[in-house]
């Protein structure tokens, strides 16, 4: 993964294909009128199988690079291909479609629907998109998070940690190429925070998944493969291990 | 002032935020409010109508002095040589058509030799100078609203004939409420056929003694048939008669309102919902429970306020339809009418803002009090208040049972006054356990099919369905109010296909004839105009004519109620009539009982009217005399509300001795050509102006005029269920609203556009689905209550029940389909959300 600051990336020091790229890519949005550049010429690629956190102070444009990344939304300028393709090529359908097949997203506030069960919303993303046997399969991501006992409880019945965890099981259960992370132990204390930052490093090394997660969180920085550090809507510093 | 702007930033501002949403809460309010007022105007535009011409035309008399049959001119020679200084004016009174325009305006005949004095019609006319000489009194008077030109010809219907008059002059009919034809006395009893007797006598009597004194006096002094009456007492009648029906229009016009009131109750219930924190940091800030109470009461307020305003406009409008519908439904169900001006009163408008603002305050009042009570922690707890509808499912069900059980029991007691209060509250407390239910009911039924609908529609039914149970109290208050409106569309629905049914067999029964005849004008069933006997002797003797029936009626008051005196030609008709009875005798044992003696046989809604039943006796005033007459059984009967009181025409013909029939039956014999005897029955009654209906053709007309008489039912139906589904598509858009992270969440999982778009419109489809479910049921529920309870304490009809089942099945795949289309703006909304925003926003 490599980037620089406004410039062309550069190639990769491996030879492993990348799950995203992000080419010279700006975002504007407008607000009262005038437009307002949240991200301003980010070249970045994630290679597949790394993890990568983006570090920054608010408003610096991580969560609209992560929903650049992941198919919510067309850059104003450049490219960004994921898994290959680039996402101005396609249209809201085929956007839709890629987000069920290659991402999944974590956040912060976990975001599960308070009227399905646990089961219920960790299937959610392959009921969607059409898929057989979601609940084998939510089963399994759930025994994976080490929730399974826990399916048929509604979301008000968990505990903060044990709600990302769903949320975790959801992200995953469509087996994504890429997961995208906003904040996700903002809302636990830190105890809880230390076993999801756990898991999701397990992820990325035991299931070769491509984590993007923005933070504030130093503890969570530390234990990326890539730490990249934006101001200003621009990546400031790329730090690898 | 500083309350009324926090007032302004914290309940109005908000409402302008979701300026559709709000839109539609005014003006389920506004219709509401409209109907109500419509049908109040409408009622009293045709209520209001009934003083007739008689009593107005020259207004100070005191008192009118009637028979059947009419009073004998020796009656009127005897009143005016009372030894008493009382003024006597006979009148003639009767209906005609003006040729020309097809209208039927009352005709009134006056002696205008006698009244020169103080008749306006001879002191305003600007007519020709003739009525200086009492020779020529022949031609007509008419009121300026008929605009004929004094001098000109104006040709007029009356009985079987069509003749041309002369107009003599006009005069200012202001005061009649329309136009009046007027003849001087002689003329009118000669064209009307009533040589020998006028139709009423008013009289005025000096002051002291009071009038029940003089009443008594004159009722000594004239024959016992004579009766005498206070003037106005008819108008009083009609008006007494009038009062079930304008009451059940009345109650109907409610519906709309009530169900404005759910939909009130929901938007504010959404309200508070969405406010909580903001009720939690006011309250913390120091503001009182009361001061919270007041603001949502004071949305909801805001809400009726424009709602009535916007009503009151339109409840005019609507009252011009209304008024239409009424007049046609009065003039051929109750009497002969003519509509007054619609009057916007300040009485009328101040009713209909109190009735709108008050409706939406009290339906506020439960929200508003749920938001006062709130401690300022807990308002910060989401789902708290969804969860207390959980809890309160099986206490609410227990309730529901009792009410339900409440309802049943109110069926059983009589009416009130003429009216049918219990059956009123039966169904109150039927609608109150239906509401009550509702949250159970759909709990359950989403729960146990939600893996069903995710089969079928996919997981947008499971999320649908679930997100239904989620929010039970808002799905419960809309599924409450659209099946409101579906349980009154239902239960109307059959009580109407089943009377219309009730009606058809009737006719069955009833009509059996293959012709019938009547003079030619309008139908209404308190004008009886004649066809000469000698005519109906002509046509008893044609070929192929079996058997011929002259059925004679005449308009008469019983016990303070209108009613229909008639007689028919029994040993004529026997063989082929049908009759039915509520004894089950067969109709030639009680035709047997009827002949050659003084019985009768009385409708059902006159015995239910008047608590009268086989065995009973009745005393009728017969020309100059007081006759009591044997109740040989009561008939089943749908003519006429009034109801009928029918003896054999040789017992008619005892008492008052005018021969002329109002209407003739003729049954052909058996291998006749019913055309070839219609044509031979045409050819008779050439010259005359009567009017010639096939059995079919007689049918048909009373069928349409059956539908036109409950086209204003059908008519408040659809208003409510625009209402509720008016509120449905308001509801929708505030769920949008307040799920609008839910909605970008599932983008984020992969949803595509169209998921979300068929997402809210089967959350809408099974609102649809619940409301139509518990609407029927309830409706079926209130249309044994309406059609046992409610119709037989109000106009005394048995009507047997039966399903409309292709009305019925239309109808509500109409209202399923309309809830969904009230969900396709709310889904676009929904999809035009940008999930980035939403999510993210906190």
């Amino acid at each position: 993964m490599n980037s620089a600051p406004g410039s062309a990336p550069r190639k990769a020091a491996s030879e492993i294909p990348s799950v995203v790229s992000l080419d010279n890519v700006v975002k504007e949005y407008r607000s009262e009128g005038l437009p307002v550049r949240a991200v301003d010429g980010v070249s970045l690629e994630i290679a597949a199988g790394s993890f990568v956190a983006l570090v920054g102070r608010s408003g610096c444009g991580k969560s609209t690079l992560l929903n650049l990344a992941g198919a919510m939304d067309f850059p104003t300028s450049g490219e960004v291909r994921l898994d290959g393709v680039a996402t101005t090529s396609l249209d809201d359908a085929g956007l839709t479609r890629m987000r069920r097949e290659k991402v999944g997203f974590i956040f912060q506030s976990f975001q599960l629907l308070p009227t399905l069960s646990v089961v219920e919303n960790v299937e959610l993303p392959l009921l969607l998109a059409g898929k057989n046997n979601a609940r084998v399969a939510a089963h399994e991501r759930l025994a994976w998070v080490e929730l399974e006992s826990l399916g048929n409880r509604m979301p008000h019945q968990l505990s903060g940690g044990q709600m990302q965890r769903v949320a975790i099981a959801r992200a995953l259960v469509h087996d994504p190429k890429l997961l995208l992370a906003d904040e996700p132990t903002g809302n636990l204390d830190s105890t809880t925070g230390d076993l999801i930052l756990t898991l999701l490093r397990r992820i990325v090394t035991e299931q070769k998944t491509s984590m993007l997660m923005a933070t504030h969180s130093t503890e969570a920085a530390a234990l990326s493969d890539v730490l990249v550090k934006m101001r200003d809507g621009r990546v400031a510093e790329v730090i690898r291990r | 002032m500083s309350r009324a702007l926090l007032f302004y930033r914290l309940i109005v501002r908000p409402l302008f935020r979701e300026p559709l949403r709000t839109a539609l809460t005014v003006l389920a309010v506004a219709l509401g409010v409209a109907v109500v007022l419509a049908i109040d105007l409408a009622g009293n535009a045709a209520a209001g109508s009934f003083r007739s011409s008689v009593e107005t035309l020259m207004g100070d008399s005191d008192l009118e002095v009637t028979s059947t049959g009419g009073v004998p001119d020796a009656v009127v020679g005897t009143l005016a040589t009372l030894p008493y200084s009382i003024r006597v004016r006979p009148r003639i009174q009767d209906f005609v058509t003006v040729v020309d325009s097809g209208q039927t305006v009352p005709l009134i005949g006056i002696d205008l030799i006698g009244e020169a004095a103080d008749s306006q019609v001879v002191s305003v006319s600007n007519g020709d100078e003739t009525l200086k000489n009492p020779g020529d009194l022949e031609g007509v008077w008419v009121g300026s609203s008929l605009r004929a030109k004094p001098g000109a010809t104006i040709r007029l219907l009356m009985n079987d004939h069509t003749r041309d008059y002369r107009v003599r002059g006009v005069f200012d009919d202001t005061a009649e409420g329309g136009g009046v034809v007027v003849m001087d006395m002689a003329a009118a009893q000669r064209e009307l056929g009533r040589v020998g007797r006028v139709d009423s006598v008013l009289l005025k009597v000096p002051d002291d003694p009071p009038l029940a004194e003089w009443q008594k006096r004159l009722g000594d002094a004239l024959p016992a048939g004579i009766v005498t009456r206070a003037i106005g007492s008819r108008t009083s009648e009609n008006q007494r008669m009038l009062a079930a029906f304008r009451w059940n229009l009345r109650v109907l016009s409610y519906i709309a309102l009530l169900v404005g009131a759910f939909l009130i109750y929901n938007t504010v219930s959404v309200s508070v919902v969405r406010r909580r924190a903001e009720i939690g940091i006011v309250r913390a800030l120091g503001a009182s429970r009361g001061a919270v109470l007041a603001a949502f009461l004071g949305e909801a307020a805001c809400f009726g306020i424009a709602g009535a305003v916007l009503g009151c406009a339109l409840g005019r409008v609507l009252a011009t339809g209304a008024l239409k519908l009424l007049s046609a439904t009065v003039q051929a169900l109750y009497v002969s009418s003519r509509p007054g001006a619609i009057e916007l009163t300040f009485t009328s408008l101040a009713a209909a803002m109190l009735i709108g603002i008050g409706m939406s305050i009290v339906a506020a009042l439960s929200p508003a009090s749920e938001a006062a009570r709130v401690s300022p922690m807990e308002a910060m707890a989401r789902g708290q208040r969804e969860y207390t509808a959980r809890m309160n499912k099986g206490r609410d069900m227990l309730i529901a049972l009792g009410l339900a059980v409440g309802g049943v029991m109110c069926t059983v007691p009589h009416a009130i006054a003429g009216k049918p209060l219990f059956g009123y509250f039966s169904a109150i407390l039927l609608i109150g356990a239906s509401a009550l239910a509702i949250p159970g009911i759909a709990d359950y039924l989403l729960q146990a099919f939600s893996k069903l609908l995710q089969r079928i529609m996919g997981v947008e039914g499971l999320l649908a369905s679930r997100s239904l149970i989620g929010s039970l109290r808002r799905t419960s208050v809309l599924v409450g109010a659209l099946s409101t409106a579906v349980a009154m569309m239902t239960s109307v629905g059959s009580m109407v296909g089943s009377f219309r049914q009730t009606v058809t067999s009737w006719m069955d029964n009833q009509l059996q004839a293959d012709l019938y005849l009547r003079p030619a004008g309008t139908v209404a069933s308190d004008q009886h105009p004649t066809i000469p006997n000698a005519l109906a002797d002509t046509l008893a003797r044609l070929p192929g004519v079996a058997g011929l029936d002259r059925f004679r009626a005449y308009d008469i008051s019983y016990e303070g109620f209108p009613a229909t005196l008639g007689a028919a030609d029994f040993h004529a008709v026997q063989p082929f009539k049908k009759s039915a009875f509520l004894s089950g005798r067969s109709a030639s044992d009680v035709y047997d009982d009827l002949q050659n003696h003084d019985a009768v046989v009385v409708s059902e809604p006159f015995a239910n009217k008047h608590h009268l039943k086989r065995g009973d006796f009745i005393t009728l005033p017969m020309g100059e005399r007081q006759v009591r007459f044997h109740i040989v059984d009561v008939s089943y009967d749908y003519a006429s509300e009034a109801g009928y009181i029918v003896m054999d025409r040789a017992t008619l013909l005892r008492y008052l001795p005018d021969p002329d029939p109002s209407n003739l039956a003729i049954y052909i014999a058996s291998g006749a050509d019913l055309e070839t005897v219609r044509a031979e029955v045409e050819k008779a009654i050439a010259g005359h102006d009567i009017l010639i209906f096939s059995n079919r053709t007689l049918r048909s007309e009373a069928i349409q005029i059956f539908d036109r008489t409950f086209a204003i039912t059908y008519a408040l139906e659809v208003i409510s269920i625009i209402v509720a589904v008016m509120g449905i598509a308001g509801a929708l858009l505030a769920l949008v609203v307040d799920r609008r992270r839910e909605f970008g969440l599932l983008r984020f999982l992969g949803a595509a556009t169209s998921q979300i778009r068929k997402l809210i419109l089967v959350e809408a489809g099974l609102i649809g689905l619940l409301a139509n479910l518990v609407g029927f049921t309830l409706g079926v529920a209130l249309s044994f209550v309406l059609i046992y309870v409610i119709n037989k304490q109000s106009f005394g009809w048995t009507i047997q029940f039966h399903w409309p089942t292709a009305v019925l099945a239309g109808s509500l795949l109409g209202v399923f389909i309309s809830t969904i289309l009230a969900g396709l703006y709310p889904a676009q909304i929904a999809v035009g959300l940008n999930p980035i925003e939403v999510v993210h926003e906190e």
